[in-house]
């Protein structure tokens, strides 16, 4: 039963390392560019929250709405400053890029809001079903994390500029010569990487404390959970994210918690050992 | 009246120079062949005259205006469109959305449904295969896949590069058959051909690429009887 209970936490919080992980994977497929600011944009969510809620007294969850928005234009403004311009140099230098990026907003992070953690004081208490107890604010992140997740697969199949994002990660030559401004869609999907990843942070911070440097175990989260589901491939990102959400449920109950990352972590290597493309990868 | 003017055009890719100044008019509703063996910069020039390639000198005109600076997504949005070699489909999406983003433009959604009707019944295998993915169609309908995109462009001038290259002679026949048809629609095309009896064929007009500058040009006709032509392109 403990078991069971565990597991249920593990894959709840799953569905929210998914969307972090979705961010990273779109922004991958898309343009082939590892974001490393990945990780500071998800604490940046995380505020975003924290500051709705606690100055304009703005319920979290509707706060979600203007922190995606916030999302989406810090991705275009990253993207124009720093991925554009490298967009067609090799990989270190878009890494190192988005690095910078990485430094700058964690260091303004700490000169504004200093490390010291904050927390979201919104209790919504709790359901209980036969045997489990599960906290409404973790059902409520998973919903939002699924609602997400629909909107992102609804958006690429079925929009026009959703299907764009796809033919310019699938042939960017081509869609140029078929009149799609490429680096109009690249700032778009990177936008749009950085808005799940803003929203996953969102999500986090209303059960968990934060502060500027927390978004960083979530980014090497999603790092393993994208090559677990297949770099570049969201739903195996989602996968993913269960996977790593049940396991951070279920070692705890047969080994000391510190032994999380190890497993991860060894997990991630041996992934990449036997199968560098994924479980659901094709390429 | 010229649709396409290239002057003294020169480019090439990082210091190596491909192109010594190309001179090539396009008159509209003609179908014009550019013959030339490999490697004497016959890609290099439609790429350039696309915009995918910066040009170092020499300017493209199209429609009486300047394009010589325009990328090329504003290009194919003015209405030139390449059916690029290779076909460079986008494999993983089906046959439809590779017609759909052809049709990118605004000029081009208006008339999607029509273009859509022309183009399935120009290729009516694509209808049954609209909802396959374009990656696992045979080598001939994918090029019929990239010609319909590129038509689905809704194009002033198409510009087909290789377009046979890698096909059965009965699937190439099949492709040029489509050409035909589609110039006795008025529209313009420069095709970029190995089979250069076939492609002379049916043109109207023809330029010889030869070390990155037009060495020979005149009406297809001709150049189907010049010694030259025969003995260098034709094996005659």
């Amino acid at each position: 039963m403990q078991l069971i209970s565990s597991l249920t936490d593990g894959l709840l919080l799953g569905f929210v390392y998914g969307v972090a992980a979705m961010g990273l994977t779109l922004i991958w497929g898309v343009m082939t560019v590892i974001n490393l600011a990945h990780g500071p944009v998800i604490a940046l969510g995380m505020f975003g929250t924290y500051l709705f809620f606690t100055h304009l007294g703005l319920n979290p969850y509707l706060a979600l709405a203007p922190v995606a928005l916030f999302g989406l234009l810090l991705g275009f403004i990253i993207y124009g400053m720093a991925v554009h311009r490298v967009i067609n140099a090799p990989h270190l230098s878009s890494l190192l890029a988005t690095f910078a990026v990485n430094m700058i907003i964690i260091g303004l992070g700490t000169a504004i809001f200093s490390t010291s953690p904050q927390n979201i004081d919104y209790s919504l208490g709790s359901m209980q079903i036969g045997f489990l107890t599960i906290p409404f604010s973790r059902l409520l992140a998973t919903l939002g994390a699924v609602l997400f997740t629909a909107a992102l697969y609804l958006f690429l199949y079925f929009t026009r500029p959703g299907k764009a994002i796809r033919a310019v990660a699938n042939n960017r030559r081509a869609a140029e010569l078929m009149g799609i401004p490429s680096s109009q869609v690249l700032a778009l999907s990177f936008g749009l990487g950085t808005m799940l990843a803003a929203v996953a942070g969102g999500l986090i911070a209303t059960f968990f404390p934060f502060t500027i440097l927390s978004g960083g175990p979530y980014e090497l989260k999603s790092f393993v959970i994208c090559v677990l589901g297949g770099l570049g491939n969201p739903l195996g990102a989602l996968l993913g994210g269960l996977i790593l959400g049940g396991l951070e449920g279920l070692i705890p109950t047969f080994m000391p918690v510190s032994w999380v990352p190890v497993v991860e972590f060894g997990l991630f290597v041996l992934v990449l050992l036997v199968k560098p493309s994924g479980l659901l990868g094709a390429k | 009246m010229n649709l396409l003017e290239i002057n003294d055009l020169t480019s090439g890719y990082e210091g190596v120079q491909i192109l010594w100044g190309v001179n090539l008019s396009l008159e509209k509703g003609k179908l014009t062949t550019l013959v030339g063996s490999n490697g004497v910069g016959k890609t290099t020039l439609l790429s350039t005259v696309m915009g995918l390639l910066r040009p170092w000198q020499g300017t493209v005109n199209f429609e009486g205006k300047d394009v010589t600076n325009l990328p090329a997504h504003a290009r194919a949005k003015a209405g030139m469109v390449l059916v690029p070699e290779g076909r460079q489909l986008f494999t993983e999406m089906t046959v439809l959305e590779n017609l759909e983003m052809g049709a990118f433009s605004p000029r081009a959604r208006v008339s999607f449904k029509q273009n859509l009707d022309k183009v399935f019944e120009l290729f009516p295998r694509l209808k049954e295969r609209a909802k396959q993915k374009a990656g696992t169609l045979s080598g001939g309908e994918q090029q019929m896949v990239a010609v319909s995109r590129g038509l689905m462009a809704e194009p002033e001038i198409l510009f087909l590069d290789e377009l046979s290259l890698g096909l059965s002679p009965l699937l190439a026949l099949t492709l040029f058959e489509s050409l035909t048809r589609l110039k006795k629609t008025g529209l313009t095309m420069l095709l970029v051909e190995q089979n250069v009896s076939m492609a002379l064929a049916v043109s109207d007009y023809a330029y010889v690429l030869a070390e990155g500058r037009v060495h020979l040009e005149g009406p297809a006709r001709d150049l189907l009887k010049n010694d030259e032509v025969r003995r260098t392109y034709l094996g005659i």
